[in-house]
């Protein structure tokens, strides 16, 4: 039906549009329509120009004014449909439906909302002013500390270097020694060979032991050399490093002289099967639920192959047999009760795994790529003070050094920013020292200067290549996106975290996000990147999901005064939703937005009612 | 879909037994021919009188109005047989037995051998008696249209006494079957002559035009199988049986039209379509100057209770099947609108979200339903209360938009004693029971569970009143049903059904009813929407399981399918084979439950199940969200412009809907349905006519840039959404675009249509109507409309309007025709048709002449749809704004 006023459904400032001409052009050009067409319920234009207040056009616009409330453009398809679309009524007129005019109090609520949030704006900017600051300052000391680090770097090198050469000019005099007095024992020996036949056999064999001797205190030495090395060298395959590990091993087993021998040595295996052990670890991990959590679906699978194993689900009680049935269409929850014992091992593993991967980055610190390699070989080499820290870093309380993220880093307190700042200098004096007190050509060689510049290596070593990872990981976490301002910067190394029913969310910007329950974790999704210009931050490649996608987060970012996750939902399987309230959101220009908006709905108000 | 889980038939004895067997087996003869209080009666006796006594078969012939003979045959019940076979209750509506045509004589042949009985103008039924034999004559050219052992395949296996020695347990993989009555299966041939094709049997996943499973130069396959069945990943060709049954196939040729066999009997059924010359050594002859079909029919127990249907067009043949068996009901008009569904919708909050969308992007939809998850751990009729705090409210608010909620009861009960369900029904004793006598228990989603027994009249009377608002607690007037899992599905059963032994009401066993189970509880619970409307609101009842009967009662689905484009081109011919077996309410889930469809394919998929009769979307919980609106602007217009097609038709639609309740045609139609001559249309089953005027091909692969669609007739066809004519006879090489699947108007029909888009279909009930007629070569055209309150049963006494529109000589005329007589009721309307289009008019004219009103109105160039950008433009009548109600005429001057 027609509506009364000719000019119904057109905004204000429309009006003129329509008014000026006795024929008027649709506004897409389209066609023409005389005055007495307009609002005559009957569609002329496509695009709906000739019927802003009626439904004759599927594709036409209402606007309603709702004074005291806000303007409101409505699909013309709601005029006249029997439900109260505009505060004010003015969409249904046909006599249908009575609607009361709810603007005024409608309006009072929308700007109550919208001064809270102005209020919630004014405070969240000046925090967020005030985490920009401070990203500053921490980005300025970052850069600081990487430049002071990769001075000290080259210098260390040099360092080491030195007493590199100085040990093995040492070890080999030593090995020269050996062979020297070798060749005496072995005359004093030829010389009594005459007494029996017995002597000569045990000579031989005592000579081929030192022949074995002789190839493995040269393979140690290339061992150790390529060691120093290491750190440029890019891979090496498990194998040989397994090899290498093993010779050095069984030379030491030889009883080289090397100091802590024993020691270095367990650990040395430890550290070799460790490493093998975590190469395997994952998909080793990866079968083991399969083999849990997939119990219904290898039995179903198997009676598709055949009789066999059809008899296996013969064998099934009638409850197992109707579980594994609905199991196909539901397969995780019933999976999780079906398998009962066997899915808490599951989740054991499971947990085994994310505990490694925690051991595992506090030792590597943050970035997984690159520290791995040069850490790795860190812990396979540098036997004694390292291995200390390893096995530190393994005792660690677990859920501790995981909240406390950023503490996870290598520990380079006792040598770089907080102490004398002068160790360096310290090193440097006593390798001069040592350097002016020992003569490295003298022989026999002196057994505790050898001694010394052995340690002196190895701690040299060891704080070159904790400086040369604390390097890599400042120049991480220098090249990931903080945002246009820096406003992320507080978000590195942090965990936010949120319980809703059974499951606690951790979300951990630039590093991953959990849900766990009790003791099991399930991983959301690893650190993917900043979505829709910094309001979503993207989590992906989570566990798998049965008969699913891998799961993934999206975490929908607010302004809000303190970082805080006021929702975790999963709109669909496997696919989470998490919204996190932050003073980061909190943009001034947003803030600009909200207080024009007010003004306009104040300024709309009929009367003069004064709120403020 | 897992092939070992399931039974072929060499597993299954009756089959085997039956396969076996070679033409001219059996051996009985017909005797004691005679009349009988109007039927024809005879005793079926072995002719090789071997054995000394043996027990007579008792025979009974009856004939029905128009065209409709019965054939029942039993053991002679005076002879005591161990138990009284089963005969399915309550299928045949009660009215048909009034039709009954009392047999006055009969006539004995000429050969001696023969007797004929009247069956309806031109047709006789002819029985001879040795060998026995049974068929139908066209009395105007002798030939025979429909023939019973013909040859001599019938065997019924006598109920008796186990002899110390036998064993009859089955045992199929862990299940045994303890059989306790032994074998008692039925087995015969039935031949339908001058027969291109056979169609009908659903319910599976294959061709319209039903492949022959055996015979000569054709790929041996398992027999087509009815046997209702929870099939996990369905695959998309297959003779194998799903959801449901009905055991009614239809033959078509050009030479003389349709016939119809229908075998009421719910057991276990496995019918054989025989190639040409499988009975080439048999010996027995048989006319050759008609083309032939013959089928093998084989079923596990019950009676023969057969209905041989004359036809001679499609639509004969439907009406004659729906005067046993059933017109479908009238569905509310929002059940012919758009369904909105997903396992699951999860909270209060979700649902709120996904019905806020639809009007944010402006796409209509008429219901939201919630699957499983929302109930207290599967136990129907409850709520999970922390995700549905709020149930009522919930639906008001969906019902304050006009919108509807469906919520999922399934027949499986959880066996708690806390739930008063359980606890009412196992103190009742109305539990179906295990062959021991105790209450079945099997498991399903609920865990261990017992089945309601909804075989009992009592029982479901029961069941029915489980649905007033007093016991459905959060319940409201908006509130409708689903029925899933009631094959029924037993997940621990053999072929995750109830045992073959389980034991029902009166003794019957499961096997004896096993496809009629889900129909019973689907009646029972659309029996308690009735009820809890107090008889004035229609009922929606969605069922997974279907047998012959059920549209009756409501839609069906075509269950769990797979999101990929065989699935799509395989759900035209089970939604057509469903409409030719008399489910016109049916449809497939559009984009597939399992699986995650691409976006091409779900566009595709709604372009396409916008036509389906029952038009739903829906998907499994593992998969990604599919609603209409997440694949981006372009994808959310071309599904949004799919489903106005369908709103925008709701009142052809509905009009069709009104047909198939009074005449048994489908909506969903075979085009040689429409074309029955045209051989070319016979086994095309990728094309399909929605009523008499609308062909849709769908587009069955990614990226299709061309189809070829065949268009019948010898009229032009117009495509729906451009107007463009195409010729009729010929094959069209169209190009294709991502806007639509190709559909057309048919020349010389009118189409009703509604083109205001409104949240709902609820709140299109005022708007004006558009009339698009396309002219055929004459200049004319005729179309129906059919307008009742869209909700109450009102119609049924006389509150409806339907019309008749004819355009013919430049002029439009409104004819009435409901009946003038009759109902005191009328349904009020003042519904106006804003806009008549005229597809293929000669142009020029600028005034059209209403008459009586004696007013002049403009023409002018309008666009076919108003809702689309630069959509072509044609002759349109504009503001002729009469009231559908009226008798009127518009003339084009």
């Amino acid at each position: 039906s027609k509506p009364l006023d000719p000019f119904l459904g057109i905004a204000p400032q429309d009006v003129k549009y329509f008014k000026t001409h006795d024929v008027i052009r649709c506004r897409d050009g389209s066609a023409n329509f005389i005055k007495d067409q307009l609002n005559d319920d009957f569609c002329d234009c496509p695009d709906g120009t000739d019927e802003p207040g009626t439904s004759a056009c599927p594709r036409g616009k209402f606007y309603c004014q709702n004074a005291g409330h806000a303007p409101v453009y409505l699909f013309s398809s709601r005029v006249n449909d029997g439900i109260c679309d505009c505060c004010d009524g003015s969409d249904e007129y046909d006599g249908q439906e009575k609607c009361l005019n709810t603007c005024w109090e409608a309006g009072k609520v929308a700007r109550d909302k919208l001064r809270k949030k102005i209020a919630t704006y004014q405070e969240g900017v000046k925090l967020r002013k005030q985490e920009i600051e401070q990203a500053k300052l921490s980005m300025e000391k970052d850069g600081a500390e990487l430049s002071k680090l990769k001075n000290e770097e080259s210098i260390l090198k040099g360092v080491v270097k030195q007493l590199k050469d100085h040990k093995e000019q040492i070890e080999k005099i030593e090995e020269k020694e050996r062979l020297q007095k070798e060749k005496e024992e072995k005359e004093k020996k030829e010389a009594e060979e005459k007494a029996s036949e017995k002597t000569i056999k045990v000579d031989e064999e005592d000579t081929k032991h030192e022949d074995e001797a002789e190839t493995d205190s040269h393979s140690e030495d290339n061992t150790v050399a390529s060691n120093h090395d290491k750190i440029e060298v890019q891979e090496d395959s498990l194998v040989q490093e397994d090899e290498a590990g093993e010779k050095l091993a069984d030379t030491l087993d030889n009883s080289v002289e090397v100091t802590d021998a024993p020691g270095s040595e367990g650990s040395l295996l430890n550290q070799v099967e460790e490493n093998a052990k975590e190469a395997e670890r994952e998909p080793a991990v990866e079968s083991e639920i399969d083999l849990t959590t997939g119990k219904t679906e290898s039995s179903s699978e198997v009676i598709n192959t055949g009789r066999d194993v059809s008899e296996n689900t013969d064998g099934l009680s009638k409850e197992e047999l109707g579980r594994l049935i609905a199991s196909r269409w539901v397969k995780e929850d019933v999976v999780k009760e079906d398998v009962g014992a066997r899915s808490a091992e599951a989740d054991t593993a499971l947990d085994n795994e994310y505990q490694e991967d925690i051991a595992h980055g506090t030792t590597n610190g943050e970035s997984e790529g690159y520290a791995s390699e040069t850490d790795d070989e860190n812990n396979k080499y540098d036997e004694d003070v390292n291995d200390d820290e390893f096995h530190d870093d393994e005792n660690d309380d677990l859920s501790s050094s995981y909240k406390s993220d950023i503490e996870t880093e290598p520990d380079l307190s006792d040598f770089s920013t907080t102490e004398d700042p002068s160790w360096l200098e310290k090193i440097q004096k006593s390798v001069w020292n040592i350097f002016q007190s020992v003569n490295i050509f003298q022989t026999p060689v002196n057994q505790s200067d050898a001694a010394r510049i052995h340690k002196e290596y190895d701690e040299s070593s060891t704080k070159l290549s904790k400086i040369q990872s604390r390097i890599s990981s400042l120049t991480q976490k220098q090249k990931l996106d903080f945002g246009p301002a820096k406003e992320f910067y507080s978000f590195y190394g942090r965990c936010f975290e949120s319980k809703q029913n059974k499951y606690t969310y951790k979300v951990c910007p630039y590093k991953q996000a959990t849900q766990e329950e009790g003791h099991s974790t399930t991983r959301l999704g690893g650190w993917d990147k900043f979505e829709d210009s910094h309001k979503v931050m993207v989590f992906s490649s989570g566990d798998k999901c049965w008969n699913g996608p891998d799961r993934s987060l999206k975490v929908k970012l607010k302004c809000g005064l303190s970082n805080e996750i006021t929702d975790v939902d999963e709109p669909s399987r496997c696919e989470y939703v998490a919204l996190l309230a932050t003073p980061a959101l909190c943009q001034e220009e947003k803030l600009k937005e909200l207080q024009q908006k007010l003004d306009l709905l104040n300024s709309e108000q009929p009367g003069s009612h004064d709120e403020l | 879909w897992k092939k070992e889980e399931f039974r072929n038939c060499n597993q299954t004895p009756f089959c085997k037994r039956a396969r076996s067997r070679t033409p001219g087996s059996s051996d009985l003869i017909a005797t004691h021919v005679a009349i009988t209080d109007g039927d024809l009666t005879a005793n079926l006796i072995p002719k090789s009188q071997s054995e000394s006594n043996p027990k007579p078969l008792i025979l009974t012939l009856s004939v029905f109005q128009d065209g409709i003979l019965r054939l029942k045959i039993d053991e002679d019940p005076s002879l005591n047989p161990p138990k009284k076979r089963f005969q399915v209750p309550d299928v045949v509506v009660s009215q048909f037995s009034d039709t009954k045509l009392w047999l006055q004589r009969l006539t004995s042949e000429d050969d001696g051998l023969s007797y004929a009985v009247y069956l309806s103008d031109g047709y006789s039924a002819v029985l001879r008696h040795d060998p026995f034999e049974l068929f139908i004559r066209d009395d105007n050219s002798g030939d025979r249209v429909i023939s019973f052992n013909s040859h001599g395949l019938f065997d019924f296996e006598h109920l008796r006494e186990k002899n110390e020695d036998e064993n009859w347990e089955e045992t199929f993989r862990s299940h045994t079957d303890k059989r306790p009555y032994g074998p008692q299966s039925i087995s015969f041939d039935v031949s339908f002559y001058d027969a291109d094709f056979v169609y009908g049997i659903p319910e599976r996943a294959t061709s319209l035009a039903l492949k022959p499973t055996r015979g000569p130069n054709v790929e041996e396959s398992e027999p087509y199988r009815l046997f209702n069945l929870d099939v996990f990943e369905y695959i998309h060709e297959s003779p194998f049986g799903l959801y449901g049954s009905i055991p009614f196939m239809l033959s078509h040729g050009k030479a003389r039209g349709t016939s119809g066999f229908f075998w009421l009997n719910a057991a276990e059924m496995q019918i054989d379509v025989l190639a040409p010359g499988w009975d080439a050594e048999s010996g027995i002859s048989l006319p050759s100057s008609q083309n032939r079909i013959d089928t093998m029919w084989m079923s596990e127990a019950g009676v023969v209770d057969a209905f041989f249907f004359v036809g001679p067009r499609p639509k004969d043949v439907l009406r004659q099947y729906a005067a046993v068996t059933g017109p479908s009901a009238l569905p509310q008009m929002f059940a012919v609108a758009y369904h909105q569904c997903r396992w699951n919708y999860r909270d209060e909050e979700d649902v709120e979200n996904v019905d806020a969308k639809f009007d944010e992007y402006d796409i209509p939809y008429d219901i939201l339903w919630l699957d499983i998850e929302h109930t207290n751990g599967k136990r129907y009729f409850t709520w999970d209360r922390v995700l549905f705090p709020n149930p009522e409210e919930m639906q008001r608010k969906l019902a304050a938009k006009g919108r509807h909620m469906v919520t999922i009861v399934d027949p499986h009960i959880k066996r708690d004693d806390n739930f008063h369900l359980h606890k009412e029904a196992s103190e009742k004793g109305y539990y179906v029971k295990d062959s021991s006598g105790n209450d079945f228990d099997g498991w399903c989603w609920p865990g261990s569970s017992s089945y309601a027994d909804t075989l009992s009249p009592e029982i479901r009377s029961w069941w029915a009143d489980k649905f007033s608002y007093q016991s459905y607690v959060g319940s409201t007037p908006s509130l409708y049903i689903w029925n899933d899992m009631n094959e029924p599905s037993v997940f621990n059963g053999p072929e995750v059904t109830m045992p073959r032994d389980a034991l029902h009401y009166g003794g019957v066993e499961h096997r004896e009813l096993h496809n009629a189970y889900g129909y019973y509880f689907h009646m029972a619970t659309a029996e308690g929407l009735v009820r809890r409307g107090e008889g004035k609101d229609r009922p929606f009842v969605l069922s997974r399981a279907l047998f012959a009967g059920s549209q009756r009662y409501g839609a069906v689905w075509t269950g769990d399918n797979t999101a990929d484009w065989d699935q799509l081109r395989v759900s035209v011919p089970m939604v057509l084979t469903l409409g030719l077996t008399g489910m016109s309410f049916a449809g497939a889930d559009v984009g597939g439950f399992f699986g995650n469809p691409e976006t091409e394919l779900l566009v595709r998929w709604y372009q396409l199940g916008a036509f389906y009769p029952f038009f739903r979307a829906h998907a499994h919980h593992d998969t990604k969200r599919r609603e209409p609106w997440l694949f981006g602007e372009r994808n959310t217009g071309l599904i949004r412009d799919a489903i106005h097609v369908r709103y925008a038709l709701l009142p052809y639609f509905y009009t069709l809907f009104r047909e198939a309740n009074t005449t048994g045609v489908p909506v969903a139609r075979p085009i040689w349905m429409e074309f029955p001559s045209d051989e070319a249309t016979f086994s095309n089953d990728e094309a399909f006519m929605v009523g008499n005027s609308i062909l849709v091909q769908g587009i069955y692969t990614e990226r299709a840039k061309h189809a070829s669609v065949y268009l019948p007739g010898k009229q032009s066809w117009y495509d729906l959404r451009t107007g463009t004519v195409y010729k009729g006879g010929v094959t069209h090489k169209l190009e294709v675009t991502e806007e639509s699947i190709p559909a057309f108007q048919r020349g010389g029909t009118i189409l009703p249509r509604k083109d205001r888009f409104r949240r709902s279909s609820t709140q299109m009930t005022n708007d004006p109507f558009t009339l698009v007629i396309a002219l055929n070569s004459s200049q004319a055209a005729e179309g129906e409309l059919y307008i009742d309150d869209g909700s109450s049963f009102g119609f049924l006494e006389g509150a409806f309007i339907h019309r008749r529109f004819i355009f013919a000589n430049g002029k439009l005329t409104s004819v009435d025709l409901a009946p003038t007589s009759g109902g005191n009721v009328s349904h009020r309307s003042d519904v106006v048709i804003e806009r008549i289009i005229l597809l293929g008019h000669t142009p020029g004219s600028k005034n059209a002449l209403i008459e009586p009103s004696n007013q002049k109105v403009d023409i002018e160039l309008g666009p076919l749809w108003v809702q689309r950008e630069r959509s072509p433009v044609f002759m349109t009548i504009r503001k002729p704004n009469v009231r559908v109600a009226e008798d009127w005429t518009i003339k084009i001057l």
